[in-house]
Protein backbone atom coordinates (compact mmCIF):
# COMPACT_ATOMS: atom_id res chain seq x y z
CA UNK A 1 0.00 0.00 0.00
CA UNK A 2 2.99 2.38 1.16
CA UNK A 3 4.83 1.73 -1.96
CA UNK A 4 2.16 2.39 -4.37
CA UNK A 5 1.62 5.68 -2.75
CA UNK A 6 5.41 6.27 -3.49
CA UNK A 7 5.97 4.92 -7.16
CA UNK A 8 2.79 6.65 -8.59
CA UNK A 9 4.05 10.08 -8.62
CA UNK A 10 6.90 8.60 -10.93
CA UNK A 11 4.72 7.17 -13.34
CA UNK A 12 2.92 10.27 -14.10
CA UNK A 13 6.42 11.94 -14.49
CA UNK A 14 7.66 9.76 -16.84
CA UNK A 15 4.43 9.74 -18.23
CA UNK A 16 4.09 13.63 -18.45
CA UNK A 17 7.81 13.07 -20.18
CA UNK A 18 6.74 10.34 -22.92
CA UNK A 19 4.00 12.96 -23.77
CA UNK A 20 6.99 16.13 -23.83
CA UNK A 21 8.74 13.87 -26.11
CA UNK A 22 5.67 13.48 -28.70
CA UNK A 23 5.35 16.59 -28.83
CA UNK A 24 8.86 17.44 -29.42
CA UNK A 25 8.41 15.09 -32.33
CA UNK A 26 4.95 16.49 -33.85
CA UNK A 27 7.05 20.40 -34.06
CA UNK A 28 5.60 21.74 -36.72
CA UNK A 29 7.66 22.49 -40.01
CA UNK A 30 7.71 25.40 -42.57
CA UNK A 31 8.84 25.40 -46.10
CA UNK A 32 12.13 27.30 -46.70
CA UNK A 33 10.64 28.22 -50.13
CA UNK A 34 7.39 28.78 -48.82
CA UNK A 35 8.83 31.29 -46.46
CA UNK A 36 11.05 32.69 -48.99
CA UNK A 37 7.91 33.36 -51.50
CA UNK A 38 6.04 35.15 -48.35
CA UNK A 39 8.59 37.31 -47.74
CA UNK A 40 9.46 38.25 -51.46
CA UNK A 41 5.33 38.59 -52.34
CA UNK A 42 4.56 41.20 -48.80
CA UNK A 43 7.95 43.14 -49.58
CA UNK A 44 6.61 43.68 -52.98
CA UNK A 45 3.04 43.63 -52.69
CA UNK A 46 3.90 46.58 -49.74
CA UNK A 47 6.45 48.44 -51.93
CA UNK A 48 4.74 48.33 -55.16
CA UNK A 49 0.81 48.33 -54.56
CA UNK A 50 0.24 49.79 -51.23
CA UNK A 51 2.31 51.90 -50.39
CA UNK A 52 4.13 52.56 -53.93
CA UNK A 53 5.15 56.27 -53.52
CA UNK A 54 5.80 56.04 -49.52
CA UNK A 55 8.55 53.56 -48.87
CA UNK A 56 9.22 55.21 -45.73
CA UNK A 57 5.26 54.11 -44.62
CA UNK A 58 6.39 50.50 -46.48
CA UNK A 59 9.11 49.80 -44.24
CA UNK A 60 7.50 50.78 -41.24
CA UNK A 61 4.19 48.40 -42.04
CA UNK A 62 6.94 45.25 -43.25
CA UNK A 63 8.38 46.40 -40.11
CA UNK A 64 5.06 46.08 -37.69
CA UNK A 65 4.33 42.94 -39.19
CA UNK A 66 7.51 41.40 -38.06
CA UNK A 67 7.37 43.02 -34.74
CA UNK A 68 4.28 40.76 -34.07
CA UNK A 69 6.33 37.48 -35.37
CA UNK A 70 9.25 38.22 -33.54
CA UNK A 71 6.63 39.13 -30.24
CA UNK A 72 5.10 35.76 -30.31
CA UNK A 73 7.68 33.55 -31.13
CA UNK A 74 9.60 34.78 -28.06
CA UNK A 75 6.68 33.93 -25.88
CA UNK A 76 6.85 30.45 -27.26
CA UNK A 77 10.63 29.76 -27.71
CA UNK A 78 11.03 31.28 -23.95
CA UNK A 79 8.94 28.88 -22.58
CA UNK A 80 11.20 25.98 -21.61
CA UNK A 81 14.35 28.26 -20.05
CA UNK A 82 14.66 30.37 -16.81
CA UNK A 83 14.47 33.86 -16.70
CA UNK A 84 17.45 36.48 -18.46
CA UNK A 85 19.12 38.20 -15.68
CA UNK A 86 20.72 41.11 -17.79
CA UNK A 87 19.99 42.19 -21.70
CA UNK A 88 23.43 40.11 -22.74
CA UNK A 89 21.87 36.82 -21.57
CA UNK A 90 18.82 37.71 -23.58
CA UNK A 91 21.05 39.33 -26.56
CA UNK A 92 22.46 35.97 -26.16
CA UNK A 93 19.26 33.76 -26.33
CA UNK A 94 18.80 35.80 -29.82
CA UNK A 95 21.97 35.09 -31.70
CA UNK A 96 21.67 31.38 -30.47
CA UNK A 97 18.27 29.61 -29.57
CA UNK A 98 16.07 32.06 -31.33
CA UNK A 99 18.40 32.21 -34.46
CA UNK A 100 18.88 28.92 -34.84
CA UNK A 101 15.00 28.23 -34.78
CA UNK A 102 14.41 30.33 -36.97
CA UNK A 103 17.42 29.71 -39.71
CA UNK A 104 18.98 26.75 -38.80
CA UNK A 105 22.03 28.62 -38.06
CA UNK A 106 23.36 30.86 -34.89
CA UNK A 107 24.36 34.44 -35.40
CA UNK A 108 28.53 34.18 -36.47
CA UNK A 109 29.76 37.28 -34.61
CA UNK A 110 27.97 39.35 -31.71
CA UNK A 111 29.91 42.46 -30.97
CA UNK A 112 28.91 45.26 -28.15
CA UNK A 113 30.35 48.22 -27.05
CA UNK A 114 29.13 47.55 -23.38
CA UNK A 115 26.38 50.75 -23.80
CA UNK A 116 23.63 49.15 -24.67
CA UNK A 117 24.55 48.74 -28.09
CA UNK A 118 25.35 44.89 -30.02
CA UNK A 119 25.72 44.49 -33.74
CA UNK A 120 24.77 40.89 -34.79
CA UNK A 121 26.36 39.65 -37.56
CA UNK A 122 25.42 36.92 -39.61
CA UNK A 123 27.52 35.98 -42.37
CA UNK A 124 25.01 34.24 -44.69
CA UNK A 125 21.59 35.26 -43.83
CA UNK A 126 19.35 32.76 -45.02
CA UNK A 127 16.52 35.60 -46.67
CA UNK A 128 19.36 37.34 -48.25
CA UNK A 129 20.84 33.95 -49.77
CA UNK A 130 18.41 34.38 -52.44
CA UNK A 131 18.58 37.46 -53.97
CA UNK A 132 20.85 39.25 -56.67
CA UNK A 133 20.66 42.14 -58.84
CA UNK A 134 17.65 42.39 -61.17
CA UNK A 135 19.32 42.05 -64.67
CA UNK A 136 17.68 44.38 -66.22
CA UNK A 137 19.06 46.77 -63.44
CA UNK A 138 22.76 45.55 -64.43
CA UNK A 139 22.40 46.00 -68.03
CA UNK A 140 21.93 49.62 -67.63
CA UNK A 141 23.65 49.98 -64.95
CA UNK A 142 26.25 49.15 -67.83
CA UNK A 143 25.32 51.77 -70.53
CA UNK A 144 24.97 54.31 -68.05
CA UNK A 145 27.31 54.19 -64.91
CA UNK A 146 25.47 56.06 -62.10
CA UNK A 147 25.44 55.34 -58.65
CA UNK A 148 21.42 55.74 -58.45
CA UNK A 149 20.54 51.64 -60.07
CA UNK A 150 22.80 50.59 -57.63
CA UNK A 151 21.12 52.34 -54.84
CA UNK A 152 18.20 51.45 -55.93
CA UNK A 153 18.79 47.65 -55.99
CA UNK A 154 20.69 48.64 -52.77
CA UNK A 155 17.11 49.76 -51.39
CA UNK A 156 15.21 46.89 -52.81
CA UNK A 157 17.61 44.48 -50.71
CA UNK A 158 17.09 46.71 -47.71
CA UNK A 159 13.00 46.56 -47.82
CA UNK A 160 13.71 42.38 -47.44
CA UNK A 161 15.43 43.59 -44.12
CA UNK A 162 12.75 45.69 -42.45
CA UNK A 163 10.98 42.32 -41.43
CA UNK A 164 13.88 40.21 -39.52
CA UNK A 165 14.68 43.84 -37.83
CA UNK A 166 10.86 43.99 -36.65
CA UNK A 167 11.35 40.37 -35.95
CA UNK A 168 14.56 41.16 -33.37
CA UNK A 169 12.79 44.06 -32.02
CA UNK A 170 9.49 42.57 -31.22
CA UNK A 171 11.21 39.32 -29.59
CA UNK A 172 13.84 41.54 -27.17
CA UNK A 173 10.67 43.87 -26.69
CA UNK A 174 8.32 41.44 -25.42
CA UNK A 175 11.89 40.11 -23.08
CA UNK A 176 11.40 43.73 -22.00
CA UNK A 177 13.95 45.27 -23.67
CA UNK A 178 12.70 48.36 -25.48
CA UNK A 179 15.24 48.91 -28.52
CA UNK A 180 15.91 50.00 -31.84
CA UNK A 181 16.98 47.41 -34.90
CA UNK A 182 18.20 48.16 -37.97
CA UNK A 183 20.44 46.48 -40.90
CA UNK A 184 23.14 46.66 -42.56
CA UNK A 185 24.28 44.99 -45.91
CA UNK A 186 27.77 45.06 -46.33
CA UNK A 187 28.69 42.06 -48.93
CA UNK A 188 25.05 40.64 -50.34
CA UNK A 189 24.66 37.02 -48.00
CA UNK A 190 26.51 38.28 -45.30
CA UNK A 191 24.29 41.21 -43.09
CA UNK A 192 24.63 42.99 -39.73
CA UNK A 193 21.79 43.82 -37.83
CA UNK A 194 22.76 46.57 -34.83
CA UNK A 195 20.25 46.25 -31.92
CA UNK A 196 20.59 50.06 -29.89
CA UNK A 197 18.76 49.53 -26.45
CA UNK A 198 16.50 52.44 -25.03
CA UNK A 199 17.65 53.58 -21.52
CA UNK B 1 -8.33 20.71 -6.05
CA UNK B 2 -7.46 23.66 -8.05
CA UNK B 3 -10.23 26.65 -7.17
CA UNK B 4 -8.94 29.49 -9.56
CA UNK B 5 -6.05 30.23 -12.49
CA UNK B 6 -5.17 33.08 -13.57
CA UNK B 7 -3.12 34.83 -16.22
CA UNK B 8 -1.48 38.57 -15.25
CA UNK B 9 0.10 40.92 -17.61
CA UNK B 10 3.62 42.51 -16.94
CA UNK B 11 2.15 45.53 -15.84
CA UNK B 12 0.34 43.81 -13.96
CA UNK B 13 -2.86 43.77 -16.17
CA UNK B 14 -5.63 40.86 -15.67
CA UNK B 15 -5.13 38.92 -19.15
CA UNK B 16 -7.32 36.05 -17.87
CA UNK B 17 -9.73 34.50 -14.90
CA UNK B 18 -11.26 31.98 -13.96
CA UNK B 19 -12.66 30.21 -11.02
CA UNK B 20 -13.94 26.37 -11.10
CA UNK B 21 -16.19 26.98 -7.87
CA UNK B 22 -19.80 25.82 -7.45
CA UNK B 23 -19.90 28.43 -4.62
CA UNK B 24 -20.08 32.47 -5.51
CA UNK B 25 -16.90 33.10 -4.17
CA UNK B 26 -15.03 34.39 -7.41
CA UNK B 27 -14.55 38.16 -5.45
CA UNK B 28 -12.74 36.64 -2.77
CA UNK B 29 -10.30 34.19 -5.40
CA UNK B 30 -9.87 37.47 -6.83
CA UNK B 31 -8.50 38.94 -4.21
CA UNK B 32 -6.32 36.54 -3.17
CA UNK B 33 -5.11 36.45 -6.80
CA UNK B 34 -4.43 40.43 -6.78
CA UNK B 35 -2.91 39.93 -3.29
CA UNK B 36 -0.02 37.32 -4.81
CA UNK B 37 0.73 39.72 -7.02
CA UNK B 38 2.90 41.19 -4.30
CA UNK B 39 4.62 38.35 -3.02
CA UNK B 40 5.67 37.68 -6.82
CA UNK B 41 7.53 41.05 -7.06
CA UNK B 42 8.77 40.20 -3.55
CA UNK B 43 10.64 37.21 -5.38
CA UNK B 44 11.56 38.51 -8.08
CA UNK B 45 13.37 41.76 -6.90
CA UNK B 46 14.52 39.99 -3.95
CA UNK B 47 16.05 36.60 -5.23
CA UNK B 48 18.47 35.70 -2.38
CA UNK B 49 16.56 33.22 -0.57
CA UNK B 50 15.60 30.94 -3.86
CA UNK B 51 19.55 30.30 -4.06
CA UNK B 52 20.03 27.24 -6.75
CA UNK B 53 16.30 27.86 -8.29
CA UNK B 54 17.40 31.61 -9.34
CA UNK B 55 15.26 32.49 -12.08
CA UNK B 56 13.09 29.64 -12.35
CA UNK B 57 9.89 30.04 -13.92
CA UNK B 58 8.31 28.31 -11.02
CA UNK B 59 7.88 30.14 -8.55
CA UNK B 60 6.69 27.11 -6.43
CA UNK B 61 4.57 28.42 -3.41
CA UNK B 62 3.84 32.17 -2.64
CA UNK B 63 1.71 32.12 0.47
CA UNK B 64 -0.34 29.85 2.15
CA UNK B 65 -4.12 31.18 3.49
CA UNK B 66 -6.44 29.27 5.84
CA UNK B 67 -8.30 27.55 3.36
CA UNK B 68 -6.16 28.33 -0.03
CA UNK B 69 -2.35 27.83 -1.39
CA UNK B 70 -1.24 30.01 -3.94
CA UNK B 71 1.17 28.99 -6.63
CA UNK B 72 3.11 31.30 -8.98
CA UNK B 73 4.74 30.82 -12.23
CA UNK B 74 6.75 33.97 -13.70
CA UNK B 75 7.66 33.57 -18.23
CA UNK B 76 10.35 35.10 -19.21
CA UNK B 77 8.29 37.66 -20.79
CA UNK B 78 6.95 38.84 -17.59
CA UNK B 79 3.65 37.16 -17.41
CA UNK B 80 2.51 35.50 -14.04
CA UNK B 81 -0.08 32.84 -13.92
CA UNK B 82 -1.31 32.27 -10.27
CA UNK B 83 -3.16 29.22 -9.17
CA UNK B 84 -5.21 29.08 -5.96
CA UNK B 85 -5.75 25.33 -4.72
CA UNK B 86 -7.02 23.66 -1.78
CA UNK B 87 -4.95 21.94 0.10
CA UNK B 88 -7.09 19.22 0.68
CA UNK B 89 -4.59 16.75 -0.62
CA UNK B 90 -2.41 17.43 2.39
CA UNK B 91 -5.02 16.64 4.74
CA UNK B 92 -6.27 13.68 2.77
CA UNK B 93 -2.41 12.71 3.35
CA UNK B 94 -2.81 13.46 6.99
CA UNK B 95 -5.17 10.44 7.16
CA UNK B 96 -3.55 8.31 5.47
CA UNK B 97 -0.29 8.46 7.30
CA UNK B 98 1.90 8.79 4.28
CA UNK B 99 4.88 10.95 5.13
CA UNK B 100 3.56 14.84 4.53
CA UNK B 101 7.05 16.18 3.36
CA UNK B 102 7.46 13.45 0.77
CA UNK B 103 4.12 14.58 -0.57
CA UNK B 104 4.29 18.06 -0.35
CA UNK B 105 7.67 18.31 -2.57
CA UNK B 106 5.33 15.72 -5.01
CA UNK B 107 3.16 18.04 -5.28
CA UNK B 108 5.10 20.67 -6.76
CA UNK B 109 6.63 18.68 -9.00
CA UNK B 110 3.25 17.60 -9.97
CA UNK B 111 2.87 21.03 -10.42
CA UNK B 112 5.76 21.97 -12.17
CA UNK B 113 4.12 19.70 -15.62
CA UNK B 114 1.02 21.52 -14.76
CA UNK B 115 2.59 25.24 -15.04
CA UNK B 116 4.37 23.58 -18.53
CA UNK B 117 1.07 22.50 -20.31
CA UNK B 118 -1.19 26.02 -18.58
CA UNK B 119 1.96 27.51 -20.92
CA UNK B 120 1.76 26.15 -23.80
CA UNK B 121 -2.07 26.48 -23.93
CA UNK B 122 -1.26 30.44 -23.09
CA UNK B 123 1.46 30.72 -25.97
CA UNK B 124 -0.74 28.96 -28.79
CA UNK B 125 -3.64 31.81 -27.27
CA UNK B 126 -1.49 34.65 -27.66
CA UNK B 127 -0.22 33.46 -31.04
CA UNK B 128 -3.42 33.67 -32.49
CA UNK B 129 -3.28 36.67 -34.90
CA UNK B 130 -6.19 37.89 -34.23
CA UNK B 131 -5.26 38.51 -30.21
CA UNK B 132 -3.94 41.97 -29.51
CA UNK B 133 -1.42 41.69 -26.97
CA UNK B 134 -1.93 42.86 -23.43
CA UNK B 135 -5.65 42.68 -24.16
CA UNK B 136 -7.91 40.05 -22.15
CA UNK B 137 -7.50 36.55 -23.44
CA UNK B 138 -11.34 35.77 -24.96
CA UNK B 139 -10.55 32.72 -26.84
CA UNK B 140 -13.02 29.72 -26.28
CA UNK B 141 -10.42 27.31 -26.90
CA UNK B 142 -7.86 28.85 -24.52
CA UNK B 143 -10.50 28.73 -21.85
CA UNK B 144 -11.62 25.11 -22.75
CA UNK B 145 -8.20 24.20 -23.08
CA UNK B 146 -7.80 25.21 -19.50
CA UNK B 147 -10.31 23.71 -17.76
CA UNK B 148 -9.60 20.66 -19.35
CA UNK B 149 -6.42 20.83 -17.69
CA UNK B 150 -7.20 21.95 -14.42
CA UNK B 151 -9.65 18.65 -14.51
CA UNK B 152 -7.19 16.53 -15.49
CA UNK B 153 -4.20 17.70 -12.50
CA UNK B 154 -7.63 17.14 -10.21
CA UNK B 155 -7.81 13.55 -11.48
CA UNK B 156 -4.11 12.68 -11.27
CA UNK B 157 -3.65 14.55 -7.60
CA UNK B 158 -6.39 12.32 -6.15
CA UNK B 159 -5.34 9.36 -7.25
Amino acid sequence: MNRKEITKPFQVEIESKQKQKIEVKMGREVSESCVDSLLTEMVSTYCNRFYANKPELAARRIEAIGYQVGHQLSERYTMERPRFSDHLEAIKFICKDFWSELFKKQIDNLKTNHRGTFVLQDNGFRWLSRISLDPSLENAESQDPSASTESKAAQATSMHLYFPCGIIRGALSNLGIPCAVSADISNLPACSFVVRIKA
Amino acid sequence: MIVCVAVVGHQNNPLYIQSFTEADDALKLHHIVHCSLDVVDERVNNPKKSGPTLNETFLGLLYPTENYKVYGYLTNTKVKFIIVATDLDVRDADVRNVDIALLRCNNASCLSPFFRRFHAAYVDAVSNPFHVPGKKITSTTFAERVSTIVKSFGLSSAG
